[in-house]
């Protein structure tokens, strides 16, 4: 299948343009021609005998990649079922690295037909933040009926929780930790153990696996980040300080403070997803969250990227995140850019996803109007170069 | 043990009923079939050209495990206590004066599968026996015929009451992982020159399983919990059936290319839950059209054990014909049980299992008036 698309206004190469035509083949983007290059003669061979294809003129339309949401829960609760279906923290475990979002991913959720609504085809999807070492989160598409079709990831990062989640889960079962202090050593203490079982495990009649351990080696390698759920300024720190202690790949999911720390945040290049901001102050920790936090640390040099934390906010209300960084003064371009190329890039994924361009994943959405105006839909999606809405 | 000659029977034979046929039992076995059988024997049972099928299969049961009416001293269906463990073995449990046994004879079901309940990730054993006897020794045919675990909302129940790890699907996919781990570990150092000394009795009931020798029975109703269960198999090479498979039609194409059956039910629920808001009674022919073998099942106490020849029946209402329906509650539980070797045909040297019904089997109406297993004959008049 063949999807061509001509005309319209399209968001390519960091700005908005007139689109000549894109084509979407087997999955990829092929083609993308603006306007304003005097295309030759459309070549449309290479077709294959049953191919079909089809033209989707988007005159008056915008033509936009697929959003992408780097921190959601989503479908691990499923949507209007209730406890059965509640799978996303395990608030007896404590250090819980063994466990996988993956594992508890339930495709029917309807809350997946509303990211699709809202334009949004990729998510990293994470345990929730009870436990310091929460477990390991993983990146899907959204369109599949398995979790298998949907995945590009299946372990793509360690979810770490500082502040006060932790500290209350625990403080409740009158356990250890209920202090930040606590929960820094726990987090410590795995790691360091890790570090120990990573050696013992060269030895060659090592037979005693641990599970725990086994799912902290990846991270200690650097083959997955360190996703690190921190509000405030001085949690950030603690964060980043463990992060240098055992020389790991930090993301800063949240990072309400982050504007507090902008200058350091900035020198040490750091990664940030920053939301939902489009929540009420519900705790303490949210009581400096701002509009601002996104442009301030792009000002600085980090690389940005905002998050609805779905379904702490709807994962449709993503451009409207964007759109309310725009009114406290966001160039647009920056704050679409923060819900494509940059969360692409935070997870590793800039040379398939997150912009178009020719060799990129075919997720492409055709909205009605302004992807920031909240009146424009998202009238088709496409997902790997076939259209799921 | 005597012969029993079943003269002028409609007997099913390869998936055809023939008429006018004789069924000649000796020693607890099928010593002949055919329409000239003749041998003087002690007990001749005049059919009447009724039908005579093969003894009906439930290869997913808990018969015997509780004894109802009798609180809690008749249940030993499910180890409340934790979540782990393989080393329950249903053999201890099973009340074999229960009335649950003689509903299944009176059902015209000669061999079931008993495993442990639904409740513990690691359930425990599964073992296959006939209905009657003195002793569940009596009719044993395979003890050490499976290891049972629990996906999805029932091991949740039990999980979340104890306020421990873990409580979600991703703790349990985790636990289940974790112990296989260990179980791989435990038997290597068995096997090595080192050996040991302090076994543990978890680890060693999960040998065969590794080995191979007996698949991993996995109760799973819904599609997540079911793909759950095929990643877990996939990743520890192990053998796997699905229990249940309420939501299996929509991988059908997946389970009949990993050649992965599916004992398929209780569909014929009055309330759903979350897991089974999408049952459908067309399951069954969508799994075997697309190539998957299908047994199909009641889940005593599920639902009542009189209810498999209605299940079957029910398939064949939606879109199954009589002939495979009739095969999901005979051969092919034995197929995906092992022992087809033995039971599922009325065959000679086959056990001698079969049942006499008043009319065609899957017609609700028809009443069956013997059912013999291991030449054991039991009469319903």
């Amino acid at each position: 299948m063949r999807v061509i698309l001509e005309k319209g206004t399209i968001f390519y190469q960091g700005k908005f343009q007139q689109l000549g035509r894109l084509v979407l083949d087997h999955g990829k983007i092929t083609e993308v021609t603006l306007a304003s290059v005097k295309a030759k003669k459309p070549k449309v061979g290479g077709k294959e005998k049953g191919d079909s294809e089809k033209v989707i003129n988007c005159d008056g339309k915008y033509v936009m990649p697929g959003f992408i949401d780097a921190h959601t829960h989503i479908t691990l609760e499923e949507e209007g079922i209730g406890w059965v279906d509640a799978d996303l923290n395990e608030q007896y475990g404590l250090v819980t690295p063994q466990v996988r979002a993956f594992d508890a991913l339930k495709m029917r959720d309807q809350a997946l037909a509303d990211a699709r609504s809202g334009g949004v085809t990729t998510m990293m999807v994470a345990p929730g933040s009870a436990n310091p070492i929460g477990g390991q989160a993983c990146i899907i598409k959204a369109h599949g009926q398995i979790a298998e079709e949907a995945s590009i990831r299946e372990s793509c990062g360690m979810k770490l929780a500082f502040g006060e989640n932790p500290k209350r889960i625990y403080a409740e079962q009158k356990q250890f930790p209920s202090t930040r202090m606590g929960t820094a050593a726990i987090i410590r203490e795995w790691l360091m153990k890790a570090q120990d079982y990573s050696k013992k495990k060269k030895s060659k009649d090592f037979r005693d696996r641990d599970i725990k351990l086994e799912a902290l080696l990846p991270l200690l390698e650097g083959k997955i980040q360190a996703r690190a759920h921190a509000h405030t300024a001085d949690d950030i720190i603690t964060a980043y300080r463990i992060a240098q202690e055992f020389n790991l790949d930090l993301v800063i999911d949240h990072c309400t403070e982050g504007h507090l720390i902008a200058k350091e945040l900035g020198r040490w290049k750091a990664k940030a997803v920053v939301g939902p901001t489009f929540s009420c102050r519900v705790k303490p920790e949210l009581r400096h969250r701002t509009f601002d936090t996104v442009r301030v640390l792009l000002d600085e040099g980090c690389m940005v990227a905002i998050t609805t934390d779905h379904p702490v906010i709807p994962i449709e209300g993503l451009s409207l995140a964007a759109a309310l960084c725009v009114r406290h003064g966001l160039e647009e371009e920056r704050a679409i850019k923060a819900i494509t190329e940059y969360p692409a890039a935070i997870l590793g994924l800039d040379k398939r996803l997150g912009k178009i361009e020719t060799g990129f994943d075919g997720d492409v959405v055709v909205w009605s109007g302004h992807p920031l105006d909240s009146r424009s839909k998202a009238e088709s999606v496409f997902i790997d170069g076939a259209r799921v809405l | 043990m005597s012969s029993i000659l079943f003269d002028n029977v409609r007997v099913y034979l390869s998936g055809a009923f023939f008429p006018a046929q004789k069924v000649l039992i000796e020693k607890g076995k099928i010593a002949a079939v055919g329409s000239k059988v003749l041998k003087n024997v002690e007990t001749v049972i005049d059919g009447q050209g009724k039908y005579l099928i093969p003894g009906l299969i439930d290869a997913h049961t808990h018969l015997g495990l509780t004894d109802h009416g009798y609180g809690p001293s008749g249940s030993d269906l499910t180890e409340w206590s934790e979540p782990i463990t393989p080393h329950l073995r249903p053999l201890d449990g099973i009340k074999m004066r229960s009335d649950s046994l003689s509903d299944a004879r009176r059902s015209g079901i000669s061999v079931c599968m008993v495993s442990p309940g639904n409740a513990n990730l690691i359930a425990g054993q599964c073992s296959i026996l006939k209905t009657y006897g003195n002793s569940a020794d009596v009719g044993l045919i395979v003890e050490q015929a499976g290891i049972k675990i629990c996906l999805g909302e029932e091991p949740k129940h039990l999980l979340d009451g104890r306020k421990a790890f873990p409580t979600t699907r991703m703790g349990m996919a985790a636990l289940l992982r974790e112990t296989f781990m260990k179980a791989q570990d435990y038997h290597e150092v068995k096997q090595s020159k080192k050996g040991l000394r302090d076994r543990i009795i978890q680890m060693e009931a999960l040998g065969p399983l590794l080995d191979g020798v007996v698949p991993l029975r996995a109760h799973a109703q819904r599609l997540e919990d079911i793909m759950a269960a095929i990643r877990l198999a996939d990743e520890f090479k192990l053998k796997l059936v699905i229990e249940h498979g309420i939501e299996a039609h929509k991988v059908a194409g997946l389970l009949a290319e990993k050649k992965i059956p599916v004992v398929l039910g209780p569909l014929l629920m009055a309330e759903r839950s979350a897991e089974t808001r999408d049952r459908i009674f067309e399951c069954a022919v969508k799994l075997l059209d697309a190539g998957v073998e299908v047994a199909l099942t009641c889940d005593y106490p599920g639902l009542p054990v009189e209810t498999l020849r209605i299940a079957a029946a029910m398939a064949v209402q939606f879109g199954l014909d009589e002939k495979r329906a009739l095969q999901c509650i005979t051969e092919t539980p034995a197929k995906i049980l092992g022992i087809a070797n033995r039971v599922g045909h009325i065959r000679k040297g086959y056990d001698a299992d079969v049942g006499l019904f008043s009319g065609h089997p899957l017609d609700i109406r028809s009443k069956l008036e013997v059912l013999v297993i291991d030449g054991e004959i039991f009469k319903f008049n």
